[in-house]
């Protein structure tokens, strides 16, 4: 079967025929790759961001709590972390840091009114290895040390409605883990601004030592959150946490971040729906290209084909013609639409686009993340590749089979 | 001995609820060696009755037997086996795949035959050289004149060495002298070769050179008439 170097020969001539019509077609399938896998590119850059900012900013990838806390967020949920959770924790890998935490819903008592906030016991040192709020602090102000006791820093908008400001005192009014009223004054060392509009307004941070003291936790916390080097293995170390947290006498859970923000996973799918719908629209609109133009090539040439039927080619040979030219300039364009694809999204990993400016704005979403980046998997360019592929293929099947079943009589007479 | 064997051929074409009745009963042999025309005015069945013999088209009614072939009982598929192997095809005009080469062109049918690459090349160029296109083999058919164009159609008819070739007015596109070096070149190869010709004119200068006059008059034969042996 020699006849399939005959038929590339044929194809390859024939796309350049009419140069033009071929370059605008490639360049359909070129800006439509493109522009798909940059679509994707930046939503699953911006969806790493979204989700790593999230994590980075309170949540961490992983909390252990005992069983219920996360759903009420009362302190009367609290549990000792065991020296094996802890070192099963330290000694994983994947693990970046881990920070115990305390939480307290507690009443901000002003003069004549009390306003409601949470606080978060945290390890400050820790704390730096787990979120970056740290890195969060208007100037003027700082971020907890080791050597703090009775001092607090708030979110910006809490700290606004309060009226106050670093080097302030306040007085707060709670209850404590054991039944008793908790009451602490604390001084302001400093303000942040985290870009969550609701950390910004209820949180304040106080070292957990001392709110170990003040809500009489007699060493249990609330939480412990796990941070991620490698979040790839965060069903691993879940399981690993859980099968130490099965030896407690009462129930603990571990939860991943997409049981903590539902919210958040939620957004991400909704966004995905809409990328696809967007892809879809670019696919319908390379697959017609695609169609018209292998349609009138056919077309323009019915007086040949018809020669070619008279004198002996079998109708198949017809249709693999017609296929392997839609194969070429297919295969040519998903080429350098990916390599364009990839070299945007790369320049655009690196320059990411900057919202910072409408940081405000996008506070109002519940999201913080002001960069977006766009990040390029070998799946995203493989799929696209792919789909591109197969929908050239189908929608020429169909001019390639009227050309094949063209009657070679009929077909001569048009000139 | 005979190539062609028609038998009561009758063609009905319908159209808009009118029958035109294109072949009404044509009884016609062939025999090895020929060189014939199929001569009439236009609408007289010429182009219909070569498509049939040539298993393009079918007959509404009546047999045709190509080298004893019963061409009625092929399918489609086998029946472009049958005009590849055994028949050699000539049209009006633009006859050749644009995009390959005179030669390329040549060669196509013996790759259709599965013929190897330096028997394909030896035989096409020895053809083209023949019909004196030994200086055009990697021309495309854009850059060779009508004239040239219809040589290379007659390469590649006769390339595979068919049992006949079937040539529905080659010279129709062509000036006087150019056509008639075209038919004499034909003759050449009938003579020289062997080559059973049928071809279809309603050209005088065309008429003059065959050897077998057969005149259609409204898709019957009105004249079988022999000139020269
Ligand atoms: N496909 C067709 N449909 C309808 N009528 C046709 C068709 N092909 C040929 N005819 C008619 O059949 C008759 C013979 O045509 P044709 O074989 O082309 O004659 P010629 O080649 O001698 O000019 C003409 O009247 C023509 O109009
Ligand atoms: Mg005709």
């Amino acid at each position: 079967m020699q006849n399939y170097k005959i038929i590339i020969k044929l194809a390859w001539r024939n796309i350049w025929r009419n140069k033009r019509r071929t370059i605008l077609t490639l360049l359909t399938i070129v800006v439509g790759c493109a522009m798909i896998i940059l679509m994707n590119a930046f939503a699953k850059g911006g969806h790493d961001q979204m989700i790593e900012d999230a994590v980075a900013l309170n949540t961490g990838h992983i909390q252990v709590h005992e069983e219920g806390f996360w759903d009420s967020q009362t302190i009367d949920y609290a549990f000792k972390p065991s020296e094996e959770l802890i070192s099963t924790i330290e000694g994983h890998e994947a693990v970046a840091g881990y920070s115990r935490r305390v939480h307290a819903g507690v009443l901000v008592a002003l003069e004549d009114v009390s306003k409601g906030a949470m606080i978060q016991g945290i390890e400050p040192e820790r704390e730096k290895t787990v979120t970056n709020l740290h890195e969060k602090i208007l100037p003027g102000g700082r971020y907890l040390e080791k050597s703090d006791s009775t001092h607090v820093v708030m979110g910006e908008m809490l700290a606004k409605n309060l009226k106050v400001k670093v080097g302030d005192r306040i007085s707060i009014i709670s209850q404590g883990f054991d039944g008793s009223i908790a009451a602490e004054h604390l001084s302001i060392v400093g303000i942040f601004k985290s870009g969550n509009q609701e950390y910004d307004r209820i949180l304040m941070l106080i070292p957990l030592s001392q709110a170990m003291k003040t809500f009489s936790m007699m060493g249990y916390v609330n939480s412990l959150v796990i941070r991620l080097g490698d979040p790839d293995e965060m069903g691993e170390v879940i399981e690993a946490c859980r099968e130490v947290t099965e030896e407690y006498s009462y129930p603990i859970e571990v939860m991943g971040w997409k049981t903590l923000m539902p919210e958040l996973v939620q957004f991400i799918v909704m966004d995905d729906v809409a990328a696809w719908i967007f892809d879809f629209i670019l696919f319908m609109v390379v697959a017609f290209g695609i169609l018209n133009t292998i349609q009138m090539s056919v077309f323009e040439r019915t007086r040949e084909f018809g020669v070619m039927l008279s004198i002996g080619t079998q109708p198949s040979q017809v249709v693999a013609i017609v296929l392997t030219e839609t194969v070429f300039i297919t295969l040519v364009g998903i080429i350098i639409g990916s390599i364009i694809g990839i070299g945007s999204s790369v320049y655009m990993h690196f320059n990411p686009i900057d919202y910072s400016a409408y940081a405000d704005e996008i506070a109002v979403w519940g999201v913080n993340t002001t960069i977006f980046p766009a990040t390029v998997t070998v799946a995203n360019v493989v799929v696209t590749g792919l789909i591109t592929f197969v929908l050239a293929v189908l929608f020429s099947i169909f001019p390639a089979r009227r050309a094949a079943k063209l009657d070679p009589v009929e077909a001569i007479r048009t000139l | 001995m005979a190539i062609i064997q028609t038998s009561k051929l009758y063609k009905d074409y319908a159209t808009n609820g009118v029958t035109v009745k294109a072949l009404r009963g044509i009884d016609l042999t062939i025999d090895r060696g020929e060189f014939s025309a199929l001569a009439g005015p236009s609408g007289s069945g010429k182009t219909t009755l070569l498509n049939i013999i040539g298993g393009l088209d079918h007959p509404t009614n009546g047999q045709v037997t190509v080298n004893d072939i019963l061409l009625n009982e092929q399918s489609a598929k086998e029946l472009a086996r049958i005009r590849l192997n055994r028949i050699g095809f000539i049209f009006q005009a633009y006859n050749l795949i644009p995009v390959l080469t005179a030669i390329e062109n040549v060669e196509y049918i013996l790759l259709l035959q599965g013929v190897d690459k330096e028997e394909r090349y030896q035989r096409s160029s020895e053809i083209l050289r023949e019909v004196g296109l030994g200086d055009e083999l990697h021309r495309r058919p854009q850059e060779l004149s009508g004239g040239q164009q219809q040589r290379v159609a007659v390469a590649r008819a006769i390339v595979s060495q068919p049992d006949i070739v079937l040539a529905d007015e080659p010279t129709a596109n062509l000036d006087q002298k150019t056509g008639a070096m075209l038919l004499d070149m034909m003759h050449d190869l009938n003579k020289k070769k062997g080559i059973t010709f049928l071809f279809s004119t309603h050209d005088q200068m065309v008429m003059e050179r065959a050897e077998r006059l057969l005149h259609l008059v409204d898709g019957q034969v009105a004249d079988d008439e022999w000139k020269k042996k």
